[in-house]
């Protein structure tokens, strides 16, 4: 099968990226990655199968299989997804220049900017295809399973003599507990901070001479923007410790540089029963935009004039 | 342009674009956190107990997977019977996933029902060391059911959780204070009915609780004629033989015959209800009028006095004096 891109030098900027962007995700998808698919079925499905004796009324049974199936499920979908847009951006520029298909395209009339934009959004429409598979899976087995546990659940509570109002309390506390909207709010966080790696795995790219070197410090920064967070607030709370002056100049220069994963650790609170408002949402797609933007220029603001 | 005059743009670029976006991320962490939807800090010693690898992965945003794992490693510490191991691994479970309910419900019911009941039955220790561990075991698992409701405050499960603890025949004479302990339960129960979310069942234990309090009968009293006011649902037997224990101490001149028969519907079925209260001596309930009523009854339906249940020896007493001898 041709590797070649067709595009045109006159179409427009969107037009383009579109393309490229088309061509990446087929260039990925014939590295079968959607192979680890497989292995998330087997851990949703395994996940079914930790359902732990427990003490309680009827309210209990069954609580904690549901609360596996998601932390299995949104933690294997973090680490692919992560995993996922850091090594395949990462791969991207130099399969591309080993392949001479960058030499073919930079030689046409393309734009630098919409050759790494169409870059970026293959890997993205990558992740996202992928994430939205994983979730079609998580929800499907969620679902079958809740209605599993709310069936035993009212079984149990009808033999106990529960009034049917407590009943009806118990089944909607249940369903809650299943596929729901913050659910899904919390697989688009998933898919935010899998998107920040990606645009961030694009810059380093564009400066590294090496995938390694760039897979490496990309989850190096990634662990460290779990941290950022403890870094701005030594910054923001400097004086009440007692903290130097170079305590707070670090502080504030890590937090200035780093991006702040933290804030997409709603995840966990989903997991554990919290509703995600829509308005938290949209304010962490603002982070992950703002991120992602400016990672983008920025790699193309180092790629723009580079030499091949 | 030349390479380091762009890195050190870009550099000055990453500064800027980081200075601009500090208070909003600063603002939504603040929002986040007071949303609940922030776990609290992962501290040093958690992060000491669950290991390197762990704690990259909790801090990479997995913490309920962490916790997940942990769950299920604190479960085969339970089938090996390594109680201090589950104790310590459900301390950093719930550091990890404070908000989810299950966690401090198991780890409770480890600690002072699973360890409490193996020191019962513990051969290798003496009696009095015995004793000791099955007494702090449960005082441990009521101190982590307290922890859970400070992080859980609206949760009535794990009120409900400590008010059956602090009830239960073979719990309580753990506490130094059996009547603080039954007061405690009966907060715990009516908190718990107060949320507005708990099945019918904890406000009737909330009585339950109350009704065993020494010096709060008339509290008690009252509460009785408001839950059996409100339909069948609540006429437990329980509730019925507590009304009329109640009624008889309010008010010990009251016909009790006529009143016991009016509660029950029948003379036999008052006498053989009144006769099951009289034997659940091990629960602590009051038991004002039932010796004096049950007599009545036993004329009424021409049981010989021999056959008087009274007459019959209770239960045998099992609690902390006769386990660890």
């Amino acid at each position: 099968m041709s590797n070649a891109v067709h595009i045109s030098p006159k179409g427009s900027h969107i037009m383009r990226i579109w393309v490229i962007a088309a061509h990446t995700f087929t260039q990925l998808v014939r590295m079968k990655v959607f192979y680890f698919l497989a292995v998330f079925a087997v851990i949703a499905i395994a996940s079914n199968f930790f359902d732990l004796p427990q003490h309680e009324g009827p309210e209990a049974v069954g609580a904690n299989v549901l609360r596996s199936i998601k932390s299995w499920s949104l933690g294997a979908m973090t680490l692919f997804s992560v995993v996922l847009s850091v090594v395949a951006t990462a791969l991207l520029l130099p399969k591309d220049a080993e392949d001479r298909t960058l030499y073919t395209i930079l030689a046409k009339p393309v734009p630098r900017f919409d050759y790494l934009a169409g870059k970026l959004l293959g890997v993205l429409l990558l992740v996202f295809v992928s994430l939205a598979l994983m979730d079609g899976l998580m929800t499907a087995v969620l679902h079958v399973r809740t209605n599993m546990v709310v069936a035993q659940q009212v079984e149990m509570a009808t033999a106990m003599g529960w009034p049917a109002d407590a009943v009806a309390s118990l089944r909607a506390e249940t369903l809650a507990s299943g596929p729901n909207a913050s659910l899904q709010g919390a697989v688009f966080a998933v898919f935010l901070r899998a998107s920040i790696m990606a645009s961030l795995a694009l810059l380093i790219s564009t400066f590294s001479s090496s995938t390694l070197f760039t897979t490496i410090v990309s989850f190096l920064i990634y662990f460290i923007g779990h941290f950022q967070a403890d870094a701005r607030n030594i910054y923001l709370q400097a004086g009440e410790a007692g903290e130097g002056l170079f305590a707070r100049i670090a502080s504030l220069v890590l937090s200035m540089v780093m991006p702040d994963f933290q804030l997409f650790n709603v995840i966990d609170a989903v997991i554990e029963g919290q509703a995600l408002p829509m308005l938290s949402l949209a304010k962490l797609t603002l982070v992950g935009m703002y991120y992602a933007v400016f990672f983008t220029f920025a790699s193309w603001f180092i790629f723009a004039d580079k030499e091949f | 342009m030349k390479g380091w005059f762009k890195i050190l743009l870009l550099a000055l670029a990453l500064l800027v674009f980081g200075a601009m976006r500090l208070p909003y991320e600063a603002a939504l962490s603040k929002s986040l956190r007071d949303a609940g939807l922030f776990p609290t800090d992962l501290g040093i010693g958690t992060r000491d107990k669950i290991g390197q690898t762990s704690s990259a992965v909790a801090l990479g945003g997995l913490r309920t997977l962490v916790a997940t794992f942990l769950n299920l490693r604190a479960f085969t510490y339970f089938t090996e019977q390594r109680w201090n191991d589950v104790e310590e691994t459900y301390n950093t479970i719930v550091d990890l996933a404070p908000r989810t309910r299950y966690y401090w419900d198991t780890g409770s019911w480890h600690m002072a029902y699973n360890a409490a009941s193996y020191y019962i039955n513990d051969s290798k220790l003496p009696p009095l060391r015995r004793r000791e561990a099955w007494r702090m075991s449960i005082h441990k698992g009521r101190a982590f059911l307290e922890r859970g409701i400070r992080n859980n405050p609206d949760d009535w499960s794990l009120l409900a959780s400590l008010g059956f603890l602090l009830s239960d025949s073979n719990k309580y004479p753990a506490f130094r204070d059996a009547n603080a302990s039954f007061a405690a339960a009966a907060e715990a129960y009516q908190k718990s009915a107060d949320t507005g979310k708990a099945p019918g069942y904890v406000q009737r234990s909330a009585f339950y609780a109350l009704a065993r309090v020494e010096g709060r009968e008339a509290e008690a009293l009252a509460l009785a004629r408001k839950l059996y006011g409100e339909g069948p649902i609540n006429r437990t037997p329980t509730m019925k033989a507590l009304l009329f224990v109640l009624e008889a101490w309010e008010n010990p001149k009251m016909d009790l015959k006529t009143r016991a028969i009016e509660i029950y519907g029948s003379p036999e079925n008052a006498y053989e209800a009144l006769s099951v209260h009289w034997s659940r001596v091990r629960d602590g309930f009051p038991v004002h009028g039932v010796s004096a009523v049950i007599p009545l009854l036993e004329e009424q339906l021409s049981i010989p006095k021999d056959k008087s249940v009274l007459n019959k020896p209770l239960p045998p007493p099992a609690g902390p004096d006769e386990w660890f001898r």
